[in-house]
């Protein structure tokens, strides 16, 4: 790895940039990588289109966004149709199907199509969870940070009386990807 | 040990800001800078330093202000909307000739504008925002460990020469999380100017090129700070002869300090036959970008000025003496080109990359643009 893209798409309160950040948090501070996450939001962040770009890399990042994508996960269709273009052409695409469903031309990807939101309701109990299932996911098929660096860093960050809930949603994330 | 970690841009800015001794804040929340104020105000009252939400922007300038001259170091954070509003109390503060960060990360303008997209467009409101002949220092970070060093400089060069100092930062750096070694204290330079006991009352008396020193106000003395012009003495004066000296003691406490006060980064300028000069995230992007246009054997190279006020005039035009070509790349329609224009000599090729509607440049325009002035 020289670097490695990865976008979340989301509309605003899907827990997209708490992904984003415990990401760079575990590549950063367990890995000793380089790593940036850019939000990218409008006014209306809270239900408006939302992306993050996430960029980790082997030496410092000179720019912030993402310009060629390895890795998408999206789960709404406004911002899978707003960002879903710099993807490259074998780029991992992970879709919430129920929540997107016009994909259009998908040929050049790989696409995985699981429903994330839905899963994170009823199996990890909490629509909040989003964010940790989404990081779950992104482990599982990039293997950009290690199962066990993402796991402990999960234990430490999360807070009190949210440790076991938060664990069930790694198991969520993990088991959602066949 | 220098600490790795991962923070927010608005957060690095907070962590240099106390490090280098800020022991008063006053501000007005604004995207996108408010995780400063909101980081101050959980952190500064722990360390038994003043965190103060005012009314307004210009409250906030005015707190700091008044704090800085009762011997605080003081910060304020905001955003375009609330940095027109301090304008008239950087003006104060220069008259005064009393030391304050301001911080301000840019977003789109004019007016309330878009709060939350990136732009570069304040760079001259950061010059001449505030009206009269006036000195100011206005430092850009780029890159993480940057936007550290420069905050702790900005209360440094503000300590030193008493003077307002802007800190002009990105949204996109500002809202980012990102990797960063904050340097161990003891490692950088963090500068207090010493306390002086009134001798007499010519406070503002001194040398050309000397800074007024820290004056320990509280003993007594009968001490006028004035927003009027004024004399020695800091009563109001228009005396032509007293207007002259004091406009010049204010100008030449900056401009004969400049080997202090200005600071740049060349990459790949040694045998660069188009530069690119930028600032800011721009630069990042730029750096990407002639990167790559070295990869494809174009001899391109970066000027990146961390030093916005006063402009890096000398360095640039030594490097005019070999690089006759001279990229502006910028986040608004045209700004600091027209710096750049009044350095470069005649037969110094001129080209700019100008965008001011949100996007910040992806390192493939930049580079295209740098491939077709090559040519």
């Amino acid at each position: 790895m020289k670097k490695y893209e990865i976008r979340y798409g989301a509309v605003g309160g899907q827990g997209i940039i708490t992904a984003g950040a415990l990401l760079v948090d575990i590549a950063v501070e367990m890995e000793d990588k380089f790593a940036i996450e850019s939000p990218t939001y409008t006014a209306a962040v809270r239900g408006g289109p939302t992306k993050v770009d996430v960029i980790i890399a082997d030496e410092k990042i000179d720019f912030p966004h993402a310009t060629a994508i390895d890795f998408f996960l999206c789960t709404d269709q406004r911002p899978y149709d707003i960002y879903k273009q710099s993807l490259k052409d074998d780029a991992i695409v992970v879709l919430d199907s129920h929540l997107v469903r016009e994909l259009g031309d998908t040929r050049h990807w790989k696409v995985y199509q699981v429903p994330i939101i839905n899963e994170t309701k009823v199996g990890a109990g909490n629509v909040v969870l989003t964010s940790v299932v989404s990081l779950a996911v992104t482990q599982k098929l990039t293997n950009i940070i290690t199962y066990e660096h993402m796991l402990a860093h999960i234990k430490h960050w999360a807070p009190k009386g949210t440790v076991d809930m938060n664990i069930k949603a790694i198991e969520v994330g993990m088991n959602l990807i066949k | 040990m220098s600490q790795r970690k991962v923070l927010q841009g608005n957060i690095i800015v907070a962590k240099a800001a106390l490090a280098a001794g800020c022991d008063f804040f006053a501000g007005y929340p604004i995207t996108p800078s408010s995780e400063i104020a909101q980081y101050m105000s959980k952190e500064m009252p722990k360390m038994e330093r003043t965190f103060i939400q005012m009314e307004d922007e210009i409250a906030s300038l005015g707190a700091c202000i008044g704090a800085s001259l009762a011997g605080r170091k003081t910060l304020t954070a905001t955003s375009g909307p609330g940095f027109s509003l301090m304008q008239e109390h950087v003006g104060m503060a220069v008259m005064a000739e009393v030391p304050v960060v301001i911080v301000n990360v840019m977003r789109g303008g004019p007016s309330t504008g878009m709060p939350t997209k990136p732009a570069q467009a304040d760079m001259m409101q950061a010059r001449w925002g505030t009206h009269g002949d006036h000195p100011i220092i206005a430092l850009y970070p780029a890159f993480s460990d940057e936007i550290f060093s420069e905050t702790v400089r900005a209360f440094n060069l503000a300590e030193k020469y008493w003077n307002p100092v802007i800190l002009l930062l990105d949204e996109v750096l500002g809202k980012a999380h990102m990797d960063v070694e904050i340097p161990e204290p003891g490692s950088y330079e963090v500068y207090w100017e010493k306390t002086h006991e009134i001798k007499d009352l010519n406070i503002y008396d001194r040398n050309l090129g000397e800074n007024p020193p820290r004056i320990d106000f509280f003993h007594g003395y009968p001490i006028h700070i004035d927003s009027l012009e004024h004399d020695a003495h800091g009563w109001p004066s228009f005396d032509a002869k007293t207007v002259d000296k004091m406009q010049k003691l204010r100008m030449q406490k900056i401009y004969q300090n400049l080997d202090d006060i200005i600071r740049y980064k060349e990459y790949f300028m040694d045998d660069a036959e188009v530069m690119v000069f930028s600032f800011g995230i721009s630069a990042r992007s730029a750096l990407a970008a002639v990167k790559t246009a070295r990869e494809q054997g174009i001899k391109a190279g970066l000027f990146q000025a961390l030093t916005i006020w006063p402009f890096p005039r000398a360095a640039l035009q030594e490097r005019f003496k070999k690089t006759r070509k001279v990229l502006t790349v910028e986040m608004n329609m045209g700004q600091m080109k027209y710096e750049v224009e009044r350095v470069a000599p005649c037969g110094v090729e001129k080209q700019t990359l100008l965008r001011a509607n949100g996007m910040p440049f992806a390192p493939a325009e930049v580079l295209d643009a740098i491939k077709e002035f090559a040519k």
